[in-house]
């Protein structure tokens, strides 16, 4: 299983190893349990294992080398799609009690992960501080992540793993106690829900990273189909994220060697039917103007306004342009030009207008890990503009 | 007949400068009052900007509130909305011990703060009414035009307007009741607009959801057992399901 080293700025060493590893689940229906312990028994055929789970009566087990940890989470998430606060905060105290030197979380549907995958995690996890499972996604899925969370996670933190909000998670013990400690704040206010961006975290401490290959694994979906309270919620949080993080990421570079495409995922077989994203577009288009006004330069403006007028068969959203728009997005987030929640709505045509663009350009043969790369690579160059608005946002700006 | 007049001007304008006289002290007292507490309401929110900022109010109120007053003026920070709302506080007390101020120095027969004073009171409540009336009335309006936008209502810029105007007739009959001015015409004006603005939002909304009804209904037609499209069809709704923000 291949392996990345994504951040090469080691200074400490990971923390001492105390005992074996730690595999903290998320709550999996009973098929789906006797299914990843079965794996969990592959992937640790020689090493003893011990696996947290919050169910109340574990599978019968005898024989293999796991040994089970049913627990009552003390925080529990109400998003089991998504690794949050409460996830690590519940991970902090399975490491403290049981002496464990690393920690694995397995996010929801882990009975998809090949069992070398979770070996692979296991093991660049003794070494790493961070270690972030990498996806084999269909060109139609994961789009926020490849519009808003890998580029902006890359260009700013100059970290790069491919999903900086992955759900499987290889963590030192070092980096569970700093994860909880983010945790622990925002829980203080209520907010176990609340996310966490682990690669940013571990960015801002210098801890490794590494990347592992998880190959095709069954993402959990969230329970609300409603995309704009989903896009809110999840780009409110990374804005949110970047803002608290900015002493750190004004001075981070981010010349880093150019990732290998790997193009694994399957190409798009039809293509797709965007009318509707179009259709969301220039709907806004007619009526946020005046609300991008107030967010967007004029520059974006031109931009979104040729984007408007052009037919959807040739409809492209340059990378240029996508890029700017979000990070004045994250400046207006930051200076609360606008209500936040106003904001983040407005974004939403934005970010179909994208996927629509997206979309059209992979189905006439581009592969979409390259536009994907393309894209942020635009951010990485085009974070002097973030830098430059973030310390003078008053600077003319045309 | 002349020293008559003469002796009617000469008392006319000896009350007049008399009264001015009498004036004059009650008027600067009030200036007095007004620029000193307006002095202490500038150091106070100073004061009060400098300790908020070094405690780091705004990022506690942020992280501690999920719809924190700065939904509501995203522009001010909740530093700067204590602090201004301190400053006010202090201008409108400077205005108040000033009328005092000026009621004491002025000998006249009715004292002026009993007919004053309440009427500053209901404009100061008129004024926070109609602050609040047009932040609420601008949140709305944006409220719903992106959710609007965001459902794909092609009138969604009619319907914020809507409500937006909605708001702000309300919040002036609410001020003018307030001040008590207009009496029955405002209620009567304020009902005549209120309905009318309800009853062309419900046509226009009514009107222009004629097609969405009718593309609904011919959907559920559609959709019938015999003809559930293919995922093999590009142009199928299913094409969109298979889609995955996240």
């Amino acid at each position: 299983m291949a392996s990345i080293q994504t951040n090469t700025d080691i200074t400490s060493a990971t923390a001492a190893s105390t005992g074996g590893p730690l595999v903290s689940l998320a709550p999996l229906s009973p098929e789906a349990l006797e299914a990843t312990l079965a794996n969990l028994a592959l992937a640790f055929a020689d090493q003893a294992v011990l696996v947290a789970t919050p169910e109340a009566a574990p599978p019968d087990i005898a024989g293999s080398s796991i040994r089970l940890l049913p627990y009552t989470p003390t925080t529990v998430s109400s998003s089991p799609w998504v690794l949050t606060a409460a996830d690590y905060l519940n991970a902090l105290r399975l490491v403290q009690e049981n002496q464990s030197s690393a920690c694995l979380l397995l996010g929801a549907e882990s009975q998809t992960l090949q069992p070398e995958v979770v070996r692979a995690l296991a093991t660049a996890a003794t070494t790493s501080d961070l270690t972030v499972a990498r996806y084999n996604l269909g060109p139609r899925e994961g789009l926020v992540n490849s519009a808003i969370l890998y580029p902006v996670t890359r260009a700013l933190f100059a970290a790069r793993p491919r999903f900086p909000l992955a759900i499987d998670l290889g963590l030192s013990r070092r980096m569970v106690e700093r994860l909880a400690a983010e945790a622990q704040k925002i829980n203080a206010g209520g907010q176990s829900d609340a996310l966490i961006w682990p690669v940013a975290v571990a960015a801002s401490a210098n801890f490794t990273i590494t990347e592992v290959d998880a190959g095709t694994r069954i993402l959990p979906q969230p329970v609300a189909s409603d995309l704009n309270s989903l896009l809110a919620r999840i780009a409110g949080s990374l804005f949110s994220d970047v803002d608290a993080r900015a002493t750190f990421w004004q001075r981070a570079r981010t010349s880093q060697a150019a990732r290998p495409i790997t193009q694994t995922n399957q190409p798009m077989e039809s293509p797709s039917d965007v009318s509707s994203m179009l259709d969301a577009f220039q709907i806004a288009y007619t009526n946020l103007h005046e609300i991008w006004s107030l967010v967007l330069p004029p520059n974006s403006l031109l931009g979104l306004k040729r984007l408007a007028a052009m037919p959807s068969a040739s409809f492209r959203m340059p990378d240029s342009l996508w890029a700017r728009i979000v990070y004045d997005f994250i400046l207006a987030y930051r200076l609360r030009t606008i209500n936040r929640g106003h904001l983040l709505g407005a974004l939403t045509p934005l970010y179909l207008a994208w996927a629509a663009s997206h979309l059209l350009l992979i189905s006439s043969g581009t592969p979409p890990e390259k536009h994907i790369e393309d894209l942020a690579a635009v951010f990485e160059a085009d974070k002097p503009y973030l830098v430059s608005r973030w310390r003078w946002p008053d600077r003319f700006n045309p | 007949m002349w020293q008559q007049v003469e002796l009617a001007l000469s008392q006319s304008a000896h009350r007049v400068l008399f009264k001015l006289a009498s004036f004059l002290p009650a008027l600067l007292a009030l200036f007095l009052a007004v620029l000193v507490l307006t002095a202490i309401g500038i150091g106070i929110s100073a004061l009060l900007r400098r300790i908020l900022t070094s405690i780091r109010f705004d990022e506690r109120v942020s992280r501690n509130q999920s719809g924190s007053v700065s939904d509501w003026a995203p522009s001010h920070s909740p530093t700067a909305l204590v602090a201004r709302t301190v400053f006010w506080a202090c201008v409108v007390l400077g205005l108040f011990i000033g009328i005092s101020a000026f009621d004491a120095a002025y000998p006249g027969e009715a004292p002026i703060s009993l007919v004053v004073l309440p009427y500053l009171t209901h404009s100061v409540g008129a004024i926070i009414l109609l602050i609040a009336g047009t932040v609420i009335a601008r949140f709305l309006a944006r409220s719903v035009l992106i959710g609007a936008v965001n459902a794909k209502l092609q009138y969604a810029r009619f319907l914020s307007l809507g409500v937006k105007w909605l708001v702000l007739v309300l919040t002036a009959a609410m001020v003018l009741d307030h001040l008590q001015i207009g009496g029955v015409v405002v209620e009567l004006a304020f009902g005549i607009l209120f309905g009318g603005i309800v009853l062309t939002l419900a046509l226009a909304v009514g009107l222009g959801s004629r097609d969405i009804v009718s593309r609904s209904l011919e959907r559920n037609t559609d959709l019938a057992p015999d003809s559930i499209p293919s995922d093999a069809d590009p142009k199928s709704p299913s094409m969109a399901e298979t889609l995955r923000h996240f």
